[in-house]
């Protein structure tokens, strides 16, 4: 092997961004690994060339541990995004400079010079400065002097991403082409999806600081495991499904599976994830003028053209039993959306024209495994730990989820007793049951392992009305959806569910809406108008949004109602609680503020009092996430000009 | 907007003669300003100090006492300069590059010799070096080093007076630096030393000159420190700025004109050099 990366992690400020990343890249390929800004890409490649410290894990180079070795003694040639050109040097200066380190003759490092300059197409202008060259051709002498001293292994990172698309095109080219000559074992980082395709041998996804999925183009473009890898890597449309037998059913639709049955799922029926992609779409002006399964019908909203292709959107409206996944259900919206992709042959015999209505089928299907929730939940032997355990388990089975049984705050002894009774509790009907344990307190203990594993919901046994704080800390400790259980209860059917009229509550209801759906419960969606006043105008409003969030909800199948209440929101809380027969609150998580502290408002800190006795369901959307904190490593200037494809 | 309304256009928006530039007003007064504080002195004593003509000058300015006070001016400034080329550029490179506790304090005390009284720099020298105190007497006895009424202790003086000027003509420059040029070179195998050398310091040769100029040309005029530290002995640690005060006390106009010029020109012609060089500076940044 050629670059061997064990369970590499690094932290900024206590948060993983790169997180237990292992991979093997074999001598001579061309691996790309790429992933969304802030992913933590770059980071795994400045920890392999040096330039960043290694916090844990290790890196190998053709055997040898450099984990701690200096970039100097690496032997890696690293192209830069900003082409790091020494500014005050002439080319043929630049591409000598690793050989003159090396005190290698000047007859010879003038001979490679020739050589990487003639490679690189820049043959005879040695002798121009820098600034005056174009950035394509900067790029090539950052290139020719990253590999003067013959490393072992080249290293770029998003090195095209500062020039226009025709120059790209070219320097892809260019670069494979120097690459199979030189047979160089090569690690290329971008947010690029055309360059990953085009260049890769093998392609990494990272997201999240994780290595996601590592695989040829074709096989993860066509094959995803995950839902990220689904939706980050080209177009398509991800459906929740079910599997039984080679056959996917979508709602009331069957489908022949017609890739292999997903890894992990069992002959009986499972849930899966449906991904199809534009070019797996088949439009028809009816059924039979179809060659595939038919799906729905629907109406064309958009057409757009892009060279040798017509991309054709249409608007599908709501099915029984057929939920998005992605693209993702917007507020206020049942139907969903499926773009096929045609050829200018097939536009030219079928037309279509803005708000047709169309036949959608699909003439491929690839079935990921539907992994589940994944709880987590966080036992210590007392009654609060037990209250967790009951609710929390419970509302797993139903989900049909994956536990995770974190015991924590005892001594070693007494906490191999508590997590094996507590196992036990938990008896069967789950995807899967692991357990651990830590001495440590909840908060560390809850931090630590959302670190390792990624959950959708954290159930802690903790009375909200009565420790605010630690609802604050385990709300920073990371991005997670909270389920804070204050008593032994049985499981919670009815969900009231407290908005803001505002993309926050918006957002709130779209993450929320899955996580009731798994747990069976219905919701009832409740904003509050500040005032009872004569102008009716706020409240036409608000009954609108909530009309649209409750079809949203049912959308997701959730069976959803929608209440207006007045006056205080603690107060239009308490009564709404009361007369509802609710035993479940769910509230939006407030936002963290740039450092990442998490403040309640003294309101939200009433609204918790208004409950004492209900479990509370503290959601996290992508919303709060984006607004929060954003850092910046290590103190260097992170120039963002990543697009998102 | 073109909108031929006639008397507009001719009077000019604010309704001022065609003949008044734009800008006139704060132009003019600024050039006024600028005349009388800076053009009408500068004028006064070119005309006083060539009032003999140029044998005249020549005469006044290489008398023994004038000539010594004048070399003993430009090496004790020069010695000043490179030592503040290298001390400074390293007291940059500390402040940006590392970071340690009172950091930020430092970064203020650097400018406070801009702050202090010269010549309460001066006294703070005397007490240290002077005869009287126990360094000062320890490095006489010790070692043989007359500091206090010596071209040391002008020296000590001048590098306290200009400490800022390299320090603060390299820290921007420095600080702008693109790290990932070090970082290149560090991959490539280079050392700290080598990165330094090859990779930094060529950025920073034209902030480091442009520094080491102004804090020279600084320097020759600095008289307060010098008065206190150096004394006024004629032949041996008079400075030309000293030397000035006495021709002025003795009624000697033509002795303080003409040394006045000398002083004068070399400051300004080092002015020009230091503008020269911010302006290649920036043009080259841009290319």
């Amino acid at each position: 092997m050629s670059i061997v990366l064990e369970q590499l992690t690094k932290r900024y400020d206590g948060q993983p961004v790169v997180n237990r990343v292992s991979l093997e890249i074999p001598e001579g390929e061309f691996f790309v690994l790429i992933g969304p800004s802030g992913s933590g890409k770059s980071t795994v490649l400045r920890m392999i060339a040096g330039l960043n410290v290694v916090d844990q894990g290790r890196v190998l180079l053709h055997g040898r541990d450099v984990t701690n070795a200096p970039p100097q003694q690496r032997g890696v040639g690293f192209v830069f995004q900003h082409y790091a050109l020494f500014r005050h040097m002439s080319v043929a200066d630049n591409i000598e400079f690793g050989l003159r380190v090396r005190r290698v003759a000047p007859a010879a490092r003038r001979r490679r010079r020739d050589e990487l300059l003639e490679l690189v197409g820049l043959a005879g202008l040695g002798r121009r400065m820098p600034g005056q060259l174009s950035g394509g051709q900067q790029q090539r002498v950052a290139l020719a002097r990253a590999l003067a001293h013959q490393p072992e292994v080249l290293l770029l990172d998003e090195p095209f991403g500062a020039l226009d698309a025709k120059i790209r095109v070219d320097l892809r080219r260019a670069l494979r082409d120097i690459q199979s000559r030189l047979g160089i074992t090569t690690i290329f980082v971008t947010h690029d999806q055309d360059e990953a395709f085009e260049l890769a041998d093998r392609l990494g996804v990272m997201n999240f600081g994780r290595l996601l999925e590592v695989g040829p183009p074709a096989e993860l473009y066509q094959r995803p495991q995950t839902e990220f890898v689904a939706t980050f890597l080209g177009t398509g449309s991800l459906l929740a499904g079910q599997c039984a037998g080679g056959e996917v059913r979508v709602g009331l639709l069957r489908f022949p599976l017609t890739t292999q049955v997903p890894p992990g799922v069992a002959a009986g029926p499972a849930p899966v994830h449906v991904l199809f992609r534009p070019e797996d779409v088949v439009l028809g002006a009816n059924v039979a003028a179809l060659d595939a399964a038919p799906f729905s019908s629907g109406k064309v909203e958009s057409i757009s053209f892009s060279g040798s292709f017509e991309r054709v959107r249409v608007r599908l409206p709501a099915m029984p039993a057929v939920r998005a996944i992605a693209p993702p259900v917007s507020y206020g919206d049942d139907s969903f959306q499926v773009d096929a992709l045609r050829t200018l042959e097939q536009a030219r015999q079928a037309p279509l024209a803005d708000g047709d209505s169309v036949w959608v089928a699909v003439r491929r299907i690839h079935a990921l495994a539907y992994p589940g929730l994944s709880f987590l939940i966080m036992v210590d032997g007392s009654p609060l730990g037990q209250a967790a355990l009951s609710v929390g388990g419970q509302m797993a089975r139903l989900a049909h989820a994956r536990v995770t049984l974190l015991g924590f705050g005892q001594p070693p002894a007494a906490m191999a007793q508590i997590v094996q009774a507590a196992r036990e509790a938990l008896g069967s009907g789950l995807a899967a049951l692991e357990t651990r344990s830590t001495p440590d307190s909840l908060v560390m203990a809850a931090a630590g392992e959302c670190e390792r594993n990624s959950f959708d919901v954290i159930v802690a046994g903790c009375a909200p009305a009565t420790s605010p704080a630690l609802v604050e800390r385990l709300l920073e400790s990371g991005p997670k959806n909270l389920l804070l259980v204050p008593q032994t209860l049985p499981i919670p059917v009815s969900a009231l569910v407290s908005i803001t009229d505002s993309e926050h509550g918006k957002q709130d209801v779209l993450v929320a809406g899955p996580l009731l759906h798994a747990m069976g419960a219905e919701a009832t969606l409740l904003c509050v108008v500040p005032e009872a006043g004569r102008d009716s105008q706020p409240r036409t409003r608000i009954e609108q949004f909530l009309t649209d969030g409750a079809r949203t909800l049912e959308a997701m199948g959730v069976t959803a109602r929608t209440v207006v209440g007045t006056g205080p929101v603690v107060e239009a809380v308490r009564r709404q609680l009361d007369a509802g027969g609710h035993d479940m609150l769910v509230l939006g998580a407030p936002l963290a503020d740039r450092s990442g502290r998490v403040a309640m408002s003294s309101r939200m800190r009433q609204v918790l009092e208004a409950a004492p006795r209900h479990p509370i369901l503290i959601v996290r959307s992508r919303y709060a996430a984006d607004v929060g904190p954003q850092r910046t490593f290590d103190g260097r200037i992170v120039i963002i000009e990543e697009v998102t494809p | 907007m073109n909108a031929p309304t006639a008397p507009a256009s001719a009077q000019g928006m604010a309704g001022r003669p065609a003949w008044w530039p734009r800008g006139g007003g704060p132009r003019l007064a600024a050039l006024a300003y600028l005349a009388v504080m800076l053009f009408v002195p500068l004028g006064v004593i070119l005309q006083d100090g060539l009032r003999a003509g140029l044998g005249g000058l020549w005469g006044a300015v290489s008398t023994p006492v004038a000539a010594h006070a004048l070399r003993l001016t430009f090496w004790t400034a020069g010695v000043m300069a490179a030592i503040n080329a290298v001390l400074g550029t390293l007291t940059a490179y500390v402040l940006v590059r590392y970071s340690f506790p009172g950091k930020g304090l430092l970064n203020a005390i650097v400018d406070l010799p801009l702050a202090i009284p010269t010549l309460v720099t001066g006294v703070m020298l005397v007490v240290l070096y002077g005869p009287q105190a126990a360094l000062g007497a320890w490095l006489q006895d010790a070692l043989g080093w007359r500091i206090i009424f010596a071209p040391p202790g002008i020296i000590l003086a001048l590098l306290f007076v200009t400490f800022p000027f390299v320090v603060r003509a390299v820290q921007p420059v420095l600080a702008s630096l693109d790290r990932e040029q070090d970082e290149a070179a560090e991959t490539l195998g280079a050392g700290a030393w080598t990165i330094f050398r090859r990779i930094t310091f060529p950025a920073l040769l034209l902030p480091v000159t442009s520094g080491t100029l102004l804090s020279f040309a600084r320097a020759i005029g600095e008289f307060g420190a010098i008065v206190i530290v150096a004394g006024n002995i004629p032949l041996k640690s008079q400075t030309a700025a000293v030397y000035v005060l006495g021709q002025v006390e003795s009624e000697n106009r033509l002795g303080a004109s003409a040394v006045s010029i000398v002083m004068l020109s070399v400051a300004y012609a080092l002015v020009l050099v230091v503008d020269w060089l911010q302006h290649r500076r920036t043009a080259w940044v841009r290319e």
